[in-house]
């Protein structure tokens, strides 16, 4: 299985669709959209790359997802923003004990997902801002071990939670109520199936794989759900000193890696043979 | 008589205010050294070992071979509010070395086995990957290498691992041996408060 670049969307700057100074985030709709936090503000892109809409957050924004209506959630430092399709602000969700640093936002079963960097936990909430259930929490580490200060997680067809947890270079699978199923993944400082450094994968997504993203050296892979190696989707693209490179996947198969050096979006398909 | 009296005074008075002027120096610098009002330290923006933005380049060990002191007076030093107490530990083991039977590397980094690593917190004996570690630096057998600094540095570690000139064992050079060779000019005087 092999991958090809077949665009490249953002980079630095202060023109129509570039971004200024951070590059956190993306995510992908179900039309294929691309939403990026970027910055203090989400910026989004049509299926095509071209830039769309641009509208300001109430502050850095470190995470970004789309639910199937089309609401846009916005991860900040102790709150959540949610606005409609059009950028409009619907809702804040404030929680200085819940949520710290909001790195990761997902859906499950009408319920929403916060990975929480700073509380090392993944909060689960209803689908009006009450508490329900911690996941990754109750082990002896009291959390996943995030020394990069993001946790980024995704979800599968199946409603499973699959979570980087860096610090012990796995990923890990979780039921929305919280219970650990297992994980694929160890340590392995040469061997490309292998996660390196002290502290990988950074970022995961998934669809009918599970993809992953790495640091020093920065490397986006492709795995099978039993951990088996499928790719090394790229590596070279990104500036060596990049880290949590967050990704996402639509339904035509592309990857997008958000490379946070170059803040550029990278766009890979697989190729056929 | 009273003129050779008055040379005589003048002379002395000559010695006198010199001796006491270089007391008064030497004790104004010793006073100075005590209080580390002025010392060399590395500038960890400037070091290579340290500096964000270089990969790839091999640790420098000038502050190692430079120093007038024979075990050189510069120690790694590991910041405990930004070490991330990680499991492996790229700045403790040789990251790049084969995995051994437990899923670790086989080798250790520092060629003077200056860091010790020892589990803290609640301990979890089943999984050695549920646990924190904290990583002490020997600075008996510590010389100042970087290796260990190198690979802390973002965004292969959290840059938590630095180098320090420690004053006790410097010897407050007028011009430090290691700041001559310095490519960087890290070696800078600096106050301390």
């Amino acid at each position: 299985m092999q991958y090809k670049q077949v665009q490249l969307i953002g980079g630095k700057g202060t023109g129509p669709g570039q971004f200024a100074a951070e590059l956190r985030a993306i995510a992908v709709d179900q039309h294929g959209q691309i939403y990026a936090a970027a910055d203090s503000h989400i910026s989004v892109f049509d299926a095509a790359g071209r830039p769309k809409r641009r509208w300001p957050a109430a502050g850095p924004v470190h995470s970004v997802a789309v639910a199937n209506d089309g609401t846009v959630y916005a991860g900040e430092i102790l709150q959540i923003e949610i606005f409609d399709a059009a950028g409009k602000l619907l809702h804040t969700w404030r929680d200085e004990a819940l949520l710290g640093r909001v790195t990761a936002i997902g859906f499950v079963q009408g319920s929403v997902l916060v990975a929480d960097a700073a509380g090392r936990a993944i909060r689960r909430f209803d689908p009006r801002g009450r508490f329900l259930n911690n996941i990754g929490k109750d082990n002896p580490v009291n959390g996943f071990l995030v020394p990069n200060g993001v946790l980024d997680f995704a979800v599968d067809a199946h409603g499973i939670i699959h979570v980087a947890n860096p610090g012990k270079h796995r990923v890990e699978r979780y039921t929305p109520g919280g219970e650990l199923l297992g994980h694929i993944g160890s340590f392995h400082g040469t061997d490309p199936a292998g996660f390196g450094g002290c502290c990988n994968p950074t970022n995961v997504a998934v669809s009918e794989r599970l993809y992953v993203t790495e640091k020093a050296g920065p490397r986006a892979k492709v795995y099978d759900f039993s951990g088996e190696l499928q790719a090394v989707i790229a590596a070279d693209v990104f500036d060596p000193n990049c880290k949590n490179m967050s990704m996402a996947v639509d339904h035509r198969g592309r990857v997008y890696v958000a490379d946070t050096v170059k803040l550029a979006i990278f766009v890979f398909e697989p190729v056929t043979v | 008589m009273s003129e050779e009296l008055t040379r005589r005074d003048l002379f002395h008075k000559v010695v006198r205010g010199t001796v006491l002027a270089t007391m008064g120096g030497g004790a104004a610098f010793l006073v100075q050294k005590a209080h580390g009002q002025v010392v060399w330290q590395v500038d960890a923006s400037r070091c290579v070992n340290s500096r964000l933005g270089e990969v790839g380049v091999e640790a420098c060990n000038l502050c190692t071979t430079e120093c007038v002191v024979s075990l050189s007076a510069v120690r790694a030093v590991n910041e405990y509010s930004k070490c991330g107490r990680c499991n492996i530990c790229p700045a403790y083991f040789n990251i790049t070395s084969a995995v051994d039977e437990h899923g670790y590397p086989s080798q250790k980094l520092c060629p003077r086995d200056a860091i010790i690593r020892r589990p803290i917190g609640k301990v979890d004996p089943e999984d050695p990957a549920n646990n924190f570690y904290e990583y002490l630096i020997d600075e008996q057998k510590c010389d100042g290498c970087g290796k260990c600094v190198i690979q802390c540095k973002e965004p292969l570690g959290l840059g938590s691992i630095v180098l320090r000139v420690r004053y006790d064992r410097c010897v407050d050079c007028n011009r430090c041996a290691i700041s001559r060779a310095c490519p960087k000019d890290a070696l800078i005087r600096v106050p301390v408060t």
